[in-house]
């Protein structure tokens, strides 16, 4: 188990926004977290990310997240926000070696993996480019690869299995990224690392997810596989649409309308 | 690579740079000049007592002044901040109005007392304005700006107080003290002054990675391993001495903490590696070549260098504006 929530509650404003949320984050798991606009997911994702205080316990390999220092907790889990917000004219290749700042690696060792990830996923072309001129797919592919490569360093470094919080990392990518996407979470999670991601296309979570938290008003309203959580009925109760599932040679589809 | 080679010509200007400071003046010293009047009583006494210190304390506070303007700018991931945010330099303009005003009204001596007055008037307003921005440190910086905002127009409008309460030659003192000028440098100011640059200088190197992590956002610096409360308590701890003891040694110069940066970003882009050690020569030169002006244009009188800092500054920031126009999205 990799992390573990207990009675997590959160109130912003006199609104309960997390609601008593309790659940296990295994080793080698893709956990969907779905729900409709203001369901709590992106605040649940941050609160994993110890980025808000909140009532309740977390534990992180074993340990209250509290007890990391910041540089210890970066050396588990790797977050990716919803949006980016740089302002200042960085290069792609500067961003990308932030990911390297958690971890004791030499300059060369730094260059190094910048050089592997921008050839692993394509991106030589942007390189060298103002991460601020990037389209929001292309800031979301290298915010995508700069958190994969601070996960690939914690097993490069003895860690053991590391946590990935992914805040609606396919909202703007083209389909061809999104499918890249998936096979990235699946290489995650066969390296013994447990995926947390946020997605809107219930599609999409069907066929990458082993567990689905389904959230609405900052509860949760079912948790488990995703055969057993995404029915009809639950589909249609907490996104209030009318929704079809289409089972056929051991793959689903979500049909709507 | 080319950032490096941005870099490393600054160095050898450097010796240059100097060198026209220390030659320049109300009296020209050529090289010759150097070498005669070193051998001579008043000459070594223009030179080192006068000169010497002078252009060092100019290249020392122009280097604070464009650290500090970095170091505020990157944590509050804004680029038109610059160290004034913070209250320092009201406050300090505050405390030396206010010693400038007691002096005359009491009848004492008080150029001693002044620089002093405006070091605790500098503090004294950091710490207000991170008192009321407190609740917003760790996750944003909007209140903290505000705070700044507010302490700038409490201090301003007491100095407008003390102006209309002062005498003629109190309000001359006041307006010229808040114009700047290094005309009063010596190894005191320099060795302080060195001193809190020399820390900061120590402190840096291990921090330039986790400010260019501030710069994507505060949430993503967290992830990466930063505690970001600590790296911007401390750097503003260190941006208020910097600029207090800058502002406390020879007024209040404007332009250097705002624009230096903006010039490096320009040249080198955003990543500290490069922009913290292009932003401490080209501050330094700058305030060097600004004040060899100042004591030079109308010689044997001597502008105030805020006054150089700004005419200068201004129309070069604005022309190279316009020619990076296209690539700024600021």
């Amino acid at each position: 188990m990799v992390m573990s929530l207990e009675g997590i509650s959160l109130s912003r404003n006199g609104k309960q926004v997390l609601d008593n949320i309790s659940g296990e984050l295994g080793a080698g798991k893709i956990i969907a977290l779905l729900g409709p606009n203001g369901a709590g997911k992106s605040t649940l994702i941050k609160a994993m990310a110890r980025l808000l205080e909140c009532q309740g316990e977390i534990r992180l390999q074993g340990r209250a997240i509290e007890k990391f220092s910041a540089e210890e907790l970066a050396q588990h889990l790797a977050y990716l926000p919803q949006h980016s917000q740089l302002q200042f004219p960085l290069e792609v290749e500067e961003v990308l070696s932030l990911a390297t700042l958690p971890f004791s690696l030499t300059r060369l060792q730094q260059r190094q993996q910048v050089k592997q990830v921008i050839s692993d996923w394509g991106i030589e072309s942007l390189a060298d480019k103002d991460f601020r001129q990037l389209s929001g797919g292309e800031q979301q592919r290298c915010q995508i690869a700069r958190t994969y490569l601070q996960l690939s360093n914690m097993k490069a470094e003895g860690r053991g299995c590391g946590l990935w919080l992914l805040d609606e990392p396919a909202s703007s990518l083209d389909l061809e990224h999104q499918q890249q996407l998936q096979k990235i979470c699946l290489q995650a999670t066969q390296e013994g690392h447990c995926v947390v991601i946020v997605l809107h296309d219930l599609n999409q979570a069907f066929s990458l997810a082993d567990e689905v938290w389904l959230l609405d008003k900052g509860q949760i309203q079912a948790q488990g596989t995703t055969t057993e959580v995404m029915t009809e009925q639950m589909i249609s109760n907490v996104f209030n649409v009318s929704a079809r599932r289409i089972d056929d040679a051991g793959k689903s589809l979500f049909v709507f309308g | 690579m080319i950032k490096k080679l941005l870099i490393s010509p600054f160095g050898w200007l450097l010796g240059i740079v100097l060198s026209i400071g220390i030659c320049m003046g109300a009296l020209f010293l050529g090289s010759i000049d150097v070498q005669t009047l070193m051998n001579s009583d008043i000459g070594s006494k223009i030179l080192w007592d006068i000169r010497v210190p002078r252009v060092l304390l100019a290249f020392v506070i122009g280097a604070s002044l464009s650290l500090a303007g970095v170091l505020i700018q990157s944590n509050v991931r804004n680029p038109l901040a610059d160290p004034s945010l913070i209250g320092v330099s009201a406050g300090a303009a505050l405390g030396a109005a206010l010693m400038i005003v007691l002096a005359d009204f009491v009848d004492f001596q008080a150029q001693y007392y002044i620089p002093v007055a405006a070091f605790i008037g500098g503090i004294l307003a950091t710490i207000a304005v991170l008192k009321l921005g407190r609740n917003d440190l760790p996750g944003g910086m909007a209140l903290l700006i505000l705070a700044g905002i507010a302490i700038n127009v409490v201090a301003a409008s007491l100095i407008g107080l003390l102006t209309y309460l002062a005498t003629d030659s109190a309000l001359r003192h006041i307006t010229f003290w808040s114009l700047g000028s290094l005309a009063s440098a010596n190894y005191f100011w320099l060795t302080l002054c060195s001193i809190a640059l020399l820390i900061v200088c120590f402190w840096l190197p291990k921090q330039h990675r986790k400010l260019d992590a501030i710069l994507l956002g505060q949430a993503e610096a967290n992830t990466m391993g930063v505690d970001v409360k600590r790296l911007q308590k401390q750097s503003i701890v260190l941006v208020a001495l910097l600029a207090a003891l800058a502002v406390s040694a020879c007024g209040i110069i404007g332009f250097i903490g705002l624009v230096t940066p903006h010039i490096g970003r320009m040249l080198v882009g955003a990543s500290h590696r490069y922009l913290l050690p292009l932003s401490f020569f080209l501050g330094g030169s700058l305030l060097v070549i600004a004040d060899s002006i100042a004591r030079t244009i109308i010689a044997p009188a001597e502008l105030p260098i805020g006054i150089v800092t700004a005419l200068i500054g201004a129309p070069v920031f604005i022309w190279l504006l316009l020619r990076e126009g296209r690539r700024l999205q600021w």
